[in-house]
């Protein structure tokens, strides 16, 4: 039994919320708590802590809806999936009809690193659609760049506006097209310098002794340990799955690691692949699965010259 | 190809791999020297008794002395396997610890041996069977003063055959070997596990772990990693269903903390991993 829009609906609502006031969030936002809560629907507040704090004051006192810290579950695209998949579950087994969620991308989020969010918002709309969920992405138009918002129009199916409609995006693109659409990667600018390690078809081990190479203290211990098992798949992958040449780069900077392994295939075929653990044991998938979990940023390209997967360990940079 | 011999803590088991029988000879003389030296008693094994590594411990000055007293011998291979060389690993493992016992029993500290073993290992089966030898063996010495270089001669074996040999050692000269699996002492759990594991050593993995045929107690197969530099989700996947069939919950003992993070991430059943200091 489903309340509200998604009434007639199976599976995942998903709709963005653009808004350039304050009033135009809560507008949105308050009814559509309050409306979960008088549903008895599981209800929760996924934003940063500004618009938290902004939705929390607009709440009755005693309200039942849950804040789960936002900056926490948007810290990488994979491991929201993870957390929001496994928190959808419970809730579907203790007997909720519908979910209800509101939750904001960090803006943090939309400069180099955006690709791999933008790669969230749509591969969701999959990810979840295995629950009733009903959930909205804010996006303030204040400080959401434009390029931003034309991936936000194109994977969301529709919008939710402060006077109550739900309506369609002239731009929606479904998942599996969008993602297999591969715009340019911003550069990080440590690749305009030579990279400390560059190996033609090393083995995993020689990859491996590579970031330790790069390793000089500047990421914590336990992300150096983690971008290590990542360029070990990664390599692995593009040993037993890809075409030659394999390539592996390592760039060290003051506060990051970076890595990129390339070579002359095309990738992996599902566009899923990375974000959403594999359910049919495609090739590699396990592999990149734990990448997107334990890295900081990860980014796909694929042009003439083949596919390069780029992760990197500590700050990212965001551009 | 050939390094250095690297001792790894438990430097009594050695696999010594050599192309050059000089390099054997060389090795075999210094541990004549350092086993005269803790006054052990030191056997040269070979199936060759004039071959030229047993020459030239026979010309060292002393050896002729260390002879009469019982300190030093060359013994022909036959003796001490038995004659067909397909060995019975329980059986070896006990002449050693009977022989080891005589040599305490005549006032030495001990047995040292190094054996040329390129025959026992010479087609497939006699492989298997002798690197599970090696494994019970290398359990014997954890516990007791008998200490023992393995040689095998690389161009009669092929690299596939000395990996798997050279894999069951806790110290060998096999350069470019990337995983080890040994005994250590009882209190440290069932074994060890050193090296990296990765895709690129899952079988021979497998492998050896099936050669060591560890014995779990009280539902548990602890490994010690102290000196495992890497593993993959699928050696932890492999070491939880290796413990699985034996019954137990494998328990990784490492200084690392991936690991125990991927099993997490994984939720991978039958395996838990503590991170010690």
């Amino acid at each position: 039994m489903r309340t509200g829009a998604p009434a007639q609906h199976d599976g995942y609502f998903h709709e963005a919320v653009r808004y350039d006031s304050d009033d135009e969030l809560l507008a949105v936002v308050v009814p559509f708590l309050l409306g979960g809560v008088e549903a008895g629907e599981p209800t929760f507040v996924a934003l940063g802590e500004r618009t938290a704090r902004l939705v929390r004051s607009a709440l009755p006192t005693g309200c039942a809806v849950g804040f789960l810290p936002g900056g926490d579950v948007y810290a990488r695209p994979a491991v929201a999936i993870r957390s929001y998949r496994q928190l959808l579950a419970e809730q579907v087994a203790a007997g909720a009809g519908q979910i209800r969620i509101i939750g904001e991308v960090p803006s943090v989020s939309f400069g180099a690193t955006w690709d791999w969010w933008a790669r969230y918002e749509s591969a969701i709309n999959h990810a979840y659609d295995d629950f009733p969920l009903w959930s909205m992405c804010a996006y303030d138009t204040r400080m959401t760049p434009a390029r931003v918002l034309a991936d936000v129009a194109r994977t969301h199916p529709r919008f939710a506006t402060p006077d109550g409609r739900h309506v369609p995006s002239a731009t929606w693109t479904p998942p599996a097209r969008y993602l297999r659409q591969h715009p340019p990667v911003v550069p990080d600018p440590l690749q305009s310098r030579p990279p400390v390690v560059e190996l033609a078809e090393p083995t995993a081990a020689e990859a491996r002794a590579a970031v330790h190479k790069a390793d000089q203290g500047q990421v914590p211990a336990d992300d150096v340990e983690d971008l290590v098992v990542a360029v070990s798949e990664i390599v692995t992958n593009a040993l037993r799955h890809g075409r030659p040449p394999v390539r592996l780069r390592v760039w060290a900077g003051d506060d990051r690691i970076v890595a990129t392994v390339s070579d002359g295939g095309h990738g992996p075929v599902d566009p899923f692949c990375g974000l959403l653990p594999v359910s049919d044991g495609a090739p590699g998938g396990l592999g990149l699965w734990i990448t997107y979990q334990s890295c900081n940023h990860v980014t796909w390209q694929r042009d003439e010259d083949g596919f390069t997967l780029r992760m990197t360990a500590g700050n990212a940079y965001v551009g | 190809m050939i390094a250095p011999e690297r001792h790894s803590g438990e430097g009594n088991h050695v696999c010594w791999t050599y192309d050059d029988p000089e390099s054997l000879a060389d090795q075999a003389e210094r541990h004549l020297a350092a086993s005269l030296a803790a006054g052990e008693r030191f056997w040269y094994i070979t199936p060759r008794p004039g071959d030229a590594v047993a020459e030239r411990l026979r010309a060292l000055p002393g050896f002729a002395a260390a002879t009469r007293r019982g300190a030093a011998t060359v013994v022909p291979l036959v003796s001490t396997y038995s004659s067909d060389h397909v060995i019975d690993p329980a059986a070896q493992v006990a002449a050693y610890a009977s022989a080891t016992a005589e040599a305490l029993a005549d006032g030495h500290t001990g047995l040292r041996v190094v054996a040329e073993a390129t025959e026992l290992v010479s087609t497939p089966a006699k492989l298997d069977v002798f690197t599970r030898y090696e494994h019970l063996i290398d359990r014997y010495m954890r516990t007791s003063p008998f200490s023992a270089v393995c040689a095998y001669h690389r161009p009669t074996l092929g690299e596939r055959a000395v990996a798997e040999l050279a894999c069951m050692h806790p110290s060998t000269n096999v350069e470019d070997l990337l995983f080890r699996v040994h005994a250590v002492p009882p209190q440290d759990g069932h074994a060890a596990i050193a090296g990296e594991l990765d895709m690129s050593n899952h079988e021979q993995f497998r492998t050896a772990l099936d050669r060591a045929d560890l014995r779990p107690t009280d539902d548990e197969l602890v490994l010690s990693a102290s000196d495992l530099r890497f593993l993959d989700h699928r050696a932890l996947t492999l070491l939880a269903d290796y413990a699985h069939r034996r019954g137990a919950t494998a328990v990784l003992r490492t200084p690392r903390s991936a690991p125990a993070r991927l099993v997490d991430l994984l939720s991978l059943p039958g395996i838990r991993v503590e991170v010690v200091p």
